[in-house]
């Protein structure tokens, strides 16, 4: 069982991920915070920041505003945000969004676009291949592309990356990621992860989560999508298909989900069955969020149609948090999403439902809350989750990725 | 975007630990000082009884900021509120909820020195306290943001922040210094569509006016806040943003006392209900322990099951 102890090489690189990782997540910080905050003398501070300031991830710099203290001021170490970045992409049912976003987890720049319910993959892919490439363009000189995610609503199999089943948008065969790595050509290869997957990433990383471990966020679009949080990590489960809260079934029975089973949260919640009940479905170009949304604003000014859709949706998205409180006892859990509008319009059902559902020792600590993030919770995970290669080993992977580049100029 | 603050624990300690790195999810948790805090404070809070009607804080503190017990008062020959307990825990929203004439408003003005009590004991942070004006409740750091926000429409954001209380540099107004705290301030409670600090508040629409209002009520290292109906006036997406900023506040330390009629937003980010029914406190319980129609029953007619006046 005994390993050795990690090598000098090893600790460096632990080192120099773990100061990025601060000044990627905290933002800026001078160097004797960073001292304090990771434990390290200032020396090794010194050490690393000039490793990472010659691989072009960080910068140093005179402390901005004026100085209250006295004596000489600390440098303070800034992430190179504008030259250092990943693409993220979001596939939604009906939005796709591509956004170049720097390190520290800045938006620097992004494309947004409908999606047609019946549009096919090559489309897909042309849309988002255009978005990208207008990104890449308006890169900075001399910025470098350091990773690619894309967000789907749908089951990805982490080994790699092969969308399993999307009930919600149908791409056949099409290898997403692959297609979208070798359309780009920036040498660099595209992951692909469940969207609610990366919005409990967000959430953890830089939402609603900071500082709770274990963590459940759900996440409304047409479907209903869920990451699990436990212990500071992702639960993907054995093939990372795990988090599929959205078909957990809660009325045996129910109403028919897109999976083929019947009674699923997603079912009994999703969009489709509350415009259902709220007597909205026929409506043609009523559809998605604002949809969601205009159903929530009629149930607010007293329309007792919308307010009963509300009610039954908020019953049963009530159960499937009261059931996940029993078995996973999380700190907190996130509505993300149309689940944003929906929590907030309908939470006194779904608080009672929880408060007579589930069982009193794990429900009096846990805390509801929407998603800080708001719109962008898959974009900014999939930017978090696209970062992880760079932030673990950072002056390898910059060097790597620099290589080709100083072949071709 | 980063919602910052002092959520954040250090992203590491030890040196040379090589499981940090492995695989995409960072700060692997580990067994720090913060997980040791957790279990003593889960240890000390278990052996507590059972029921609906437990009243425990749910965060570190056991101290409520706010404890109010037999609390009398009456206007000349009209008793208004009669042997009323209520409490306010940092980190928590407490609802304050009752029909139209149970006393809440009374409450709260006496909470902030607008009235005083006849009888009853007022303690701040766990000291007894005697709040004889509004300006002794500001300096303990009460604030109340009332129903009519009490903004001047003429003035912009900043200037409505400092009002009476700007901040000089010499003979000047600090101007840059007060920008930047407004900026800072409103900043903290997430409020990215507010554009410039230096927009006029008639130029506002109803939520950025009450979240200005919230703003001015925090910008001075206040520790209660005590909100009367915030979202009465409000379209349904500023109502959303409002709670949300309600929430926050909370979670970033403050006691809130909100005052709402309307059971969803009561639900949405309250962590305990205190109801009163003519003039007394029916119930004070977790907002994880009960259910809409009992709050509703407590409200109109001060009893429910186990809850509530005894008969």
């Amino acid at each position: 069982m005994m390993k050795g102890g990690p090598s000098q090489e090893d600790i460096r690189r632990h080192n120099l991920g773990t100061l990025l990782r601060f000044v990627h997540l905290r933002g800026p910080a001078s160097r004797a915070t960073l001292a304090e905050s990771l434990g390290l003398n200032r020396s090794t501070i010194m050490a690393l920041t000039a490793d990472l300031t010659g691989a072009g991830l960080v910068r140093e710099e005179l402390p901005r505003g004026p100085g209250r203290r006295a004596g000489r001021p600390s440098l303070v170490v800034r992430p190179e945000s504008t030259r250092v970045y990943v693409l993220a992409f979001e596939v939604g049912v009906d939005r796709l969004v591509v956004a170049r976003v720097g390190l520290g987890g800045v938006i620097l720049d992004r494309r947004e676009g409908v999606r047609a319910r019946d549009s096919d993959s090559g489309e897909l892919l042309s849309v988002l291949v255009a978005g990208a490439r207008s990104l890449v363009r308006k890169a900075e000189r001399g910025a470098v592309c350091v990773g690619a995610t894309l967000g789907f609503p749908g089951t990805v199999r982490r080994s790699d990356d092969t969308i399993m089943f999307g009930p919600n948008l149908d791409i056949g065969e099409l290898r997403l990621g692959d297609a979208l790595s070798r359309r780009l050509g920036l040498g660099i290869p595209v992951s692909v992860c469940n969207d609610a997957n990366l919005g409990a990433l967000a959430e953890h990383e830089r939402g609603a989560g900071v500082g709770c471990d274990n963590l459940i966020y759900l996440h409304g679009d047409v479907g209903v999508g869920g990451g699990i949080i436990a212990h500071g990590r992702l639960l993907g489960g054995d093939e990372g298909f795990g988090g599929e809260i959205g078909h957990m079934i809660i009325n045996p029975g129910g109403r028919r989900c897109a999976c083929g089973s019947k009674g699923c949260l997603e079912a009994e919640v999703g969009e489709r069955t509350l415009l259902a009940h709220a007597g909205r479905e026929e409506i043609p170009d009523q559809a998605g969020r604002d949809a969601v949304r205009d159903v929530v604003a009629a149930a607010d000014a007293g329309d007792i149609v919308a307010r009963e859709a509300l009610h039954r949706v908020g019953t049963w998205l009530g159960l499937g948090v009261a059931n996940l409180v029993n078995v996973f006892n999380p700190g907190l859990v996130i509505f993300g999403g149309t689940l944003r509008d929906i929590y907030l319009g309908a939470a006194a059902q779904i608080r009672s439902v929880l408060a007579t559902g589930a069982l009193a020792a794990p429900r009096e600590k846990v805390k509801l809350r929407t998603a800080a993030l708001g719109d962008d919770t898959t974009l900014v995970g999939a930017a978090e989750f696209a970062f992880a290669e760079v932030l673990a080993d950072p002056v390898q992977v910059l060097t790597r990725l620099r290589a080709p580049e100083d072949t071709t100029v | 975007m980063n919602t910052a603050g002092d959520a954040w624990e250090p992203v590491a300690r030890a040196i040379g630990s090589p499981a940090l790195s492995d695989g995409p999810r960072g700060p692997s948790g580990g067994f720090g000082a913060k997980n040791a805090a957790d279990t003593l404070a889960d240890q000390a809070r278990l052996p507590r009884g059972g029921g609906a009607a437990r009243w425990e804080p749910l965060g570190m503190s056991v101290t409520p900021a706010l404890d109010l017990r037999g609390i009398e008062k009456s206007f000349g020959s009209v008793k208004v509120l009669h042997d009323v307990a209520f409490s306010a825990y940092p980190g928590e929203v407490t609802a304050l909820v009752g029909d139209n004439g149970a006393g809440k408003t009374t409450l709260i003005k006496c909470i902030g020195g607008i009235h005083q009590f006849d009888a009853g004991e007022y303690r701040f942070e766990g000291r007894p306290v005697r709040v004889g004006s509004p300006r002794e409740a500001t300096r303990l750091g009460i604030e109340i943001v009332h129903q009519d926000l009490a903004l001047c429409e003429n003035l912009d954001i900043v200037q409505n922040l400092f009002l009476g209380r700007e901040q000089r540099r010499g003979l000047t107004l600090d101007e840059s210094a007060m920008e930047e705290l407004a900026r800072t301030t409103l900043s903290g409670l997430a409020v990215r569509t507010m554009g410039s600090v230096r927009r006029r508040v008639a130029t506002l629409s109803g939520g950025q006016r009450q979240t200005v209002a919230i703003a001015r009520a925090v910008l001075w290292d206040s520790k209660v806040v005590i909100l009367d109906e915030p979202a009465a006036a409000l379209g349904i997406a500023q109502t959303q943003q409002v709670l949300e900023v309600v929430r926050r506040l909370a979670d970033k330390g403050l006691a809130v006392v909100l005052i709402s009629h309307n059971m969803n937003d009561v639900f949405a980010v309250s962590d305990r209900i205190a109801a009163l029914y003519l003039g007394r406190t029916v119930a004070q319980v977790r907002t994880a322990d009960i259910t809409h129609r009992q709050v509703v029953e407590l409200i109109t007619s001060g009893v429910s099951g186990d809850l509530g006046l005894r008969r």
